[in-house]
C-alpha cells in the first residue's frame, strides 16, 4: 500500500490543468510530493496527440469554436479525444517504479478500475477490446485512455463519460476509431453525477493500485 | 561515445515507435533531460539523455518502429571521454 494524494480541481481549463499536472509530475519526480490523483472536468475542448491525424478532426476550426470547442495538442499517447462538462477526467501522477515498470501494464489497470466501477455500482458488462485500449459497454466506448510516462513517472490518463453532450463527440473520429461513444447515463433512466462516479471510480483505483487516499492535499 | 537505447518498458513490450525528437543533430544535451519520445499502444515515453554532450548522430527518426534494445541515438560525451562505452 502507499499513501496517495487525491487533487479534485473540479471544472477547470484543459490547459490549466495540464500545468498543474506538469508541476505535479515534477515534484513527484524530485522526490517532493506524494504520487497524486488529480481529478476533474474540463470545458469543451478537442486534444491532438502528436500522432493525431489530422482527418480524424471532422469540422473545421470555425465551427468548434462557433461551439465553443478549444484544441489542443498534448503529450500522450493516443489520437483524437473529446473533453467537456459530464465526463470525469482522472490523472493520476504515480511513480510507477513503485509498481513494475510496465506501461501496457499500467494502461490495463486503468482500464480494469473503469470496469469494476462499472460492473460493481452499476450492473453494467463493462469490457475491455483485445487489440484496443479503452472499455466498452455493449458497442459503445464510455472510457478513452491516453498517458505519458516520464522518469516512470505517469501523467495523462483517462476520461469516462457519465452524462456527456453526445453531439460533441460527432466532431472527432474519437480515438481514429470508427465508435460510437455513450455515457454512464445513457443506459439508465435515473441520472447519476459526475460526483458519484467520481468517488466510485476513486475507490476502484484505491483497490487496483493499492493506495490509500489522502484526501485534497495541498500543493 | 555512448549510445541510447531503447528500453525495456514491459514484460510483453517488444516494440515502439519513435515519436518526437526533442533536439536534432549536433544539438547540445544534458543528462537527464528529455532525449527523445516514444510510443507503444496508447503510452508515450520520455527516454531521457544518458550523459551531457553532443547529439553527434540520430540513428532511429520519428516514426520509425524499432526493438527494445535498439541503438536511437549517439552522444559525444562531454569532457572528451575517449574510452567507448554504452550506458542504458
Amino acid at each position: 500500500m502507499f499513501e496517495c494524494r487525491l487533487l479534485d480541481l473540479g471544472t477547470i481549463d484543459y490547459l490549466k490543468a495540464f500545468l498543474v499536472q506538469k508541476d505535479v509530475v515534477a515534484k513527484v519526480i524530485a522526490g517532493q510530493a506524494p504520487d497524486t490523483l488529480i481529478t476533474c472536468e474540463h470545458p469543451h475542448v478537442i486534444t491532438l496527440s502528436r500522432r493525431s491525424k489530422i482527418e480524424n478532426l471532422l469540422v473545421s476550426q470555425g465551427e468548434l469554436k462557433k461551439w465553443g470547442v478549444g484544441i489542443f495538442c498534448a503529450n500522450r499517447g493516443g489520437d483524437v479525444t473529446y473533453h467537456g462538462p459530464g465526463q470525469i477526467v482522472l490523472y493520476p501522477i504515480f511513480d510507477l517504479k513503485h509498481d513494475k515498470k510496465d506501461l501496457h501494464l499500467y494502461l490495463r489497470k486503468l482500464e480494469q478500475a473503469v470496469i469494476d466501477t462499472l460492473r460493481e455500482n452499476f450492473g453494467l458488462n463493462a469490457y475491455r477490446k483485445n487489440g484496443l485500449t479503452g472499455v466498452w459497454v455493449g458497442p459503445y466506448k464510455v472510457a478513452s485512455i491516453g498517458i505519458g510516462v516520464k522518469n516512470w513517472v505517469s501523467y495523462h490518463g483517462l476520461s469516462l463519460n457519465v452524462c456527456a453532450d453526445k453531439r460533441y463527440f460527432s466532431f472527432i473520429k474519437s480515438c481514429g476509431l470508427d465508435v460510437k461513444m455513450a455515457s454512464i447515463n445513457d443506459f439508465f433512466d435515473d441520472n447519476v453525477s459526475v460526483k458519484t462516479v467520481r468517488d466510485l471510480l476513486v475507490e476502484s483505483m484505491g483497490k487496483i493500485f493499492s493506495f490509500t487516499s489522502l484526501e485534497n492535499r495541498v500543493l | 561515445m555512448v549510445k541510447v537505447y531503447l528500453p525495456a518498458l514491459g514484460e510483453n513490450i517488444t516494440k515502439a515507435t519513435v515519436s518526437y525528437w526533442y533536439f536534432g543533430d549536433g544539438a547540445a544535451v544534458i543528462e537527464g533531460n528529455d532525449l527523445v519520445e516514444i510510443v507503444t499502444d496508447k503510452a508515450t515515453f520520455n527516454v531521457p539523455s544518458p550523459c551531457s554532450g553532443v547529439l553527434v548522430e540520430i540513428m532511429a527518426h520519428e516514426g520509425d518502429v524499432c526493438e527494445v534494445g535498439d541503438v536511437l541515438a549517439v552522444i559525444e560525451k562531454e569532457g572528451g571521454d575517449d574510452a567507448e562505452s554504452e550506458e542504458e
